[in-house]
């Protein structure tokens, strides 16, 4: 599971995000929604430990990452929006080198079934760079999935993806969380969110403005009632732009 | 439209000299800031520097030598010149201009002019370093003679590059549409070949004179027609440089600005075969796309890629995986190929002719490896790059494995060692082999042998703690070093890379003096007893003294590698 107490990142005097506290429990997703800059990429950065917040408790799976980061990243797996990935090494190599960094014991029992999953077992030869974007972000999935992490970070997972992708992505993330997986998922296609969330974290200028299931989120608005969540979130933020970063 | 890329670049260095600047804000870089202004004076105006100028060096030797180390530029430039450096074009580049209305041979004027920035920057540089040499008439007119030569290196490069490229991806079609260029380049080579052929025995008997021979019997080879042909290019080039008169320079540079301008003329004209190339391939590669059966292989043809020197297990230390992952690039850069291809030919001549006590060609490939592992010493820890300089762009992805700093850094560094360590000690067994059956050669075998042991142990050593120091400064200053697998290159970033070099090369010594008393000492300690064989535990006490500063180095490089915000340094994911 996932536990953020009092999250704050401030560069400089600018604050990203302030007081951000949430827990997402196995098996839950959670949606992380908020205009551009209201401080969802610094969120989820700060969870995988990839920049220090400022202030605040992080816990990935009872480790706490300031404490014990190897744990904590030991047990989580962040999927950026952009796939990055090593020129050099073919599908297959990325696993395998994905598989000794997590110290996947059975990877040769994982590697061949995940890559089928992902439709990506004709490409095992491939470099990145003879792959498609879909392609390519399918394999950044693979890699994350590899170690059967216990918390899953996506940041805007279907981009690239052909509807085919998009809809094997969706049944690949409820399956993770129905196995038990944490999931947090952060993606401006609000009507994903709705279909895939069990509770929704609306962000605005790096502060919660709501956190829950959309019917407790309008509980306190009867005007938003039976509304989708597209038009609950734009009610909340007021339209607004957020800060730059 | 010239006015669109002078605003682009002109924007460009604006805006990038500001972000530097705002980058002092930071003590750290105040402190690398001050060093480096104090390192630069220092190359400058060397301390005990008299105010007389040197004496000027004789104008036909600098022009000789010269032609013939450009002659080897260009040589190397058309046999394993990378084409990406000179050709590709940024991210942004490629997103703003290429579907823009502009034409490919406005593309190439505005590489053309970007490439200045380096040109010019460099040209500075040399004029700057060189201002205490006697070389050529004044400052300025060398500033203008290296600017003239530097821009015309470019501009060959640029041209080899598209003759090269469009052999690649047109074959015979490309072939046909650079005619002209490729029945110069086959007339070099042959005149190359030659001459060379025809110098080779006086450069042999030569050689079993003195050194001072060989230089003079080149000199009178360089006379000869053939040579004097082949290298006439290449002194119009570098007289300008060497004339010692106004009234020389001035004749001098007019040829040397002619061959500037067919440079540009030749470059500028390329683009309209190449696009012809491209369309007629493109036309046949459609034509064979309807030949071809409706069932193929997913996703088409794929580049072969080489098998990994070994299959990575899952289970071990996990920071394996990122030397591994290393190594594998490393084996699948083409340049990296080449340079295999180059050492087994040269080791196939070694191998035929190393045990004939009278075989010259032997003895001056064994000198040649020896002297290039040694040059590797210098240079290795900038060319070979396969660690965090070329990894810090993904800082993010590095960040989110479960790995310590110290782990990331170790085994980043590990790969780039092996790399050149292997290297360097691959060229001098290369020279203790070719040298294995000249008697008469001033070291002993035994003497050879001991050498051939010590270098195995020291040289790795060695490298890391160069390599380190290469990749402290990525590290510590994201935004002042070159990121990512390549290198500023060409001949004309050759200033900032010596300058860079140098300073590197005064840290490692800085590092390596403690390691050199601690060996000392223990030499000098224990010679009374063991005699040259104290020798051994020298090596061993200096060993020792690097790998406890190695291991202070990874320990506090770590520590900065977890304190580092990608996005504070400006390291967002490329």
């Amino acid at each position: 599971m996932i536990e953020v107490e009092g999250l704050g990142k401030y560069y400089g005097d600018v604050p990203a995000v302030q007081d951000l506290s949430f827990r997402v429990g196995p098996g839950e997703i959670l949606g992380l929604v908020g205009h551009n800059g209201a401080g969802k990429t610094t969120t989820l950065r700060s969870i995988c430990g990839i920049i220090i917040p400022s202030r605040g408790r992080i816990r990935i799976a009872g480790h706490d990452l300031g404490r014990d980061p190897l744990s904590a990243k030991a047990a989580l797996a962040f999927i950026p929006d952009e796939p990055h990935l090593f020129e050099y090494l073919t599908v297959e190599e990325h696993l395998r080198f994905v598989a000794r960094l997590y110290r996947v014991g059975d990877a040769e029992d994982r590697i061949g079934p995940l890559l089928e999953e992902l439709s990506l077992g004709d490409t095992r030869e491939a470099l990145p760079g003879e792959l498609s974007r879909g392609m390519r972000q399918k394999l950044a999935i693979a890699c994350g999935l590899l170690h059967r992490p216990k918390a899953l970070i996506l940041d805007e997972p279907l981009t690239g993806l052909d509807p085919v992708g998009i809809r094997r992505m969706k049944e690949t993330i409820a399956a993770r969380a129905a196995a038990g997986t944490a999931v947090i998922l952060s993606s401006h296609l609000l009507h994903l969110v709705e279909e895939l969330c069990h509770r929704v974290l609306i962000l605005h200028r790096g502060r919660a403005v709501a956190f829950g299931s959309i019917g407790e989120i309008v509980a306190g608005r009867p005007d938003l009632a039976g509304r989708p969540l597209e038009e609950v979130f734009l009610a909340l933020t007021h339209h607004g732009e957020g800060p730059a970063r | 439209m010239i006015r669109v890329f002078w605003y682009l670049t002109a924007r460009t260095v604006r805006n990038r000299v500001a972000r530097e600047l705002r980058h002092l804000r930071s003590p750290r870089y105040v402190i690398a800031f001050l060093l480096g202004g104090g390192y630069v004076s220092l190359v400058l105006f060397p301390p005990g520097a008299t105010g007389a100028a040197p004496r000027a060096p004789n104008a036909e030797w600098v022009e000789l030598v010269g032609a013939v180390a450009l002659a080897g530029v260009v040589a190397w430039g058309w046999v394993f010149g990378r084409e990406r450096r000179v050709l590709t074009f940024a991210p942004a580049e490629v997103q703003f201009l290429f579907p823009a209305p502009i034409t490919r041979r406005e593309l190439i004027r505005y590489k053309l002019l970007r490439a200045q920035l380096v040109i010019l920057f460099n040209s500075v540089l040399w004029t700057v370093i060189l201002v205490r040499e006697r070389i050529g008439v004044s400052p300025w007119l060398r500033a203008v003679s290296l600017w003239v030569l530097l821009s015309t290196l470019q501009l060959h490069r640029l041209g080899a590059a598209f003759v090269r490229t469009s052999l690649a991806e047109h074959g015979m079609a490309g072939a046909r549409h650079r005619i002209v260029s490729l029945l110069a380049v086959g007339t070099g080579v042959a005149a190359l070949a030659l001459s060379v052929a025809d110098a080779l025995p006086a450069l042999a008997a030569a050689w079993a004179r003195d050194i001072g021979a060989v230089f003079r019997t080149a000199g009178e080879i360089a006379e000869r027609p053939l040579p004097a042909a082949l290298l006439f290019p290449f002194r119009l080039m570098i007289r300008p440089l060497a004339a010692g008169t106004l009234a020389v320079w001035l004749q001098a540079i007019g040829p040397a600005a002619l061959l500037l301008a067919l440079h540009y003329v030749w470059v500028i004209r390329s683009d309209t075969a190449f696009e012809e190339a491209a369309a007629e391939a493109s036309l046949r590669r459609v034509r064979s796309i309807e030949a071809r059966p409706a069932s193929g292989p997913p996703g088409g043809s794929r580049r072969r890629v080489s098998a990994p020197l070994f299959t990575l297990p899952p289970t071990g230390w996990p920071e394996l995986a990122i030397t591994w992952k290393n190594l594998v690039a490393v084996m699948r850069l083409r340049r990296v190929a080449n340079a295999l291809i180059v050492f087994g030919a040269a080791a196939g001549i070694v191998g035929v002719v190393s045990f004939r006590p009278e075989s010259t060609v032997g003895e001056i490939i064994g000198l040649l490896a020896a002297m290039w592992a040694g040059f590797l010493l210098l240079v290795g820890p900038q060319w070979i790059r396969n660690d965090l300089r070329g990894d810090l762009r993904k800082l993010d992805l590095l960040r989110s494995y479960p790995l310590t700093g110290a782990a990331v850094i170790r085994a980043e560094v590990a790969a780039s060692t092996i790399v050149l360590s292997v290297a360097q000690l691959a060229l001098l067994l290369l020279a203790y082999l070719a040298t294995l059956g000249h008697p008469t050669f001033d070291l002993t075998l035994p003497q050879r042998t001991a050498m051939l042991a010590a270098a195995i142990a020291v040289l790795p050593a060695v490298n890391l703690l160069a390599l380190l120091v290469q990749n402290a400064g990525a590290l510590l200053f994201p935004t002042w070093v070159h990121l990512g697998s390549g290198r500023p290159g060409g001949i004309e970033a050759l200033g900032q890379n010596v300058l860079t070099m140098l300073a590197t090369a005064a840290l490692l010594v800085m590092l390596l003096v403690a390691p050199a008393i601690l060996a000392a000492g223990a030499v000098l300690l224990l010679r009374p007893a063991l005699g040259l064989w104290a020798l051994a535990p020298g090596i061993g006490c200096g060993l020792a003294g690097i790998a406890v500063e190695a291991a202070l180095l990874i320990d506090w490089l770590g520590r900065v590698f977890d304190r580092t915000d990608p996005s504070a340094t400006g390291l967002e994911m490329a």
